[in-house]
């Protein structure tokens, strides 16, 4: 069962990151998508799903990864990213709701490069068996 | 602009259909850093609870982004994503053998002057994989880093 009291809680602020041209290039490659400069529209879970890292592997958390389901994800863009831009991602547990059992975890990534708030990531994981 | 007041909600506006091959999933595996073992491995997938290897959502949400970007640029529309969001309700399947098919279908869902949200239904073997995806596209705002 994940620790409740985590809720509302963010993580440190990732050290900022370069969006490499090489990792667009990679990551629309394998969609099939063009040569493109612009950060294709999922890459950003590329950066927010590491950024949880810290949360998966603290034990007192207690989110074991091989239960864990991907059930709903939503992005909001603030304003294209490129490669060549610097981002940061601040990982923060919105809610933790036990259903027959099971656990749906709510994470929010805010997204900021220098100028602000550039996305927001929301990540909705089903934990099997976490509530029983 | 101009293509955006060309839209009314209702309209479907494309239809798109993807092949998935464990290989896909490999790449795909690779580019984004996800590298859990359901979406590359039987054994692992299995021990999951789950029939066979199944496809990243975010593969398969991406596939949805490929479709919409790729359709925006037929239709002349200078846009980029504003919102994109969707449920994984039921995996998409790869077999080793065959692989799979993704079938994407959009519609508006609300039109404005300068944006347009689509409704979009995914389907492999039949499910409802994406219940549904919904693609908020808006006119290209300038890049100013």
């Amino acid at each position: 069962m994940l620790n409740a009291s985590y809720v509302g809680r963010s993580l440190p602020t990732t050290d900022p990151v370069t969006i490499t041209a090489e990792s667009v290039s990679r990551f629309a490659r394998s969609l099939g998508l063009g040569e493109t400069e612009s950060v294709p529209p999922t890459y950003l879970i590329s950066l927010t799903l590491p950024a949880a890292d810290p949360l998966i592997e603290d034990p007192d958390f207690g989110l074991d990864f091989t239960k864990v389901l991907h059930r709903e994800q939503r992005f909001v863009y603030h304003r294209g990213l490129r490669a060549g831009d610097r981002v940061s991602c601040t990982v923060t547990v919105e809610s933790i709701k036990t259903v027959a059992g099971n656990d749906l975890l709510a994470l929010r990534t805010d997204v900021t490069d220098d100028e602000g708030l550039a996305a927001e990531v929301w990540t909705t994981l089903f934990v099997a068996g976490g509530g029983a | 602009m101009s293509a955006f007041t060309e839209l009314r909600a209702g309209d479907a506006v494309f239809t798109a259909s993807f092949a998935v091959e464990r290989a896909d999933l490999v790449a795909y595996a690779e580019a984004s850093g996800d590298h859990n073992p359901i979406h590359l491995d039987e054994a692992a997938a299995r021990a999951a609870g789950l029939p066979d290897v199944i496809a990243h959502g975010m593969y398969t949400m991406g596939l949805v982004s490929r479709a919409v970007l790729e359709w925006a640029a037929e239709a002349g529309l200078d846009a980029e994503f504003g919102e994109f969001s969707s449920r994984f309700a039921k995996p998409v399947v790869v077999p080793a053998e065959g692989g799979a098919v993704v079938e994407i279908e959009a519609k508006v869902r609300k039109a404005g002057a300068d944006s347009v949200e689509l409704a979009i239904t995914v389907l492999s073997a039949g499910e409802k994989v994406l219940a549904p995806a919904r693609v908020t596209l808006v006119a290209n705002r300038p890049h100013t880093a």
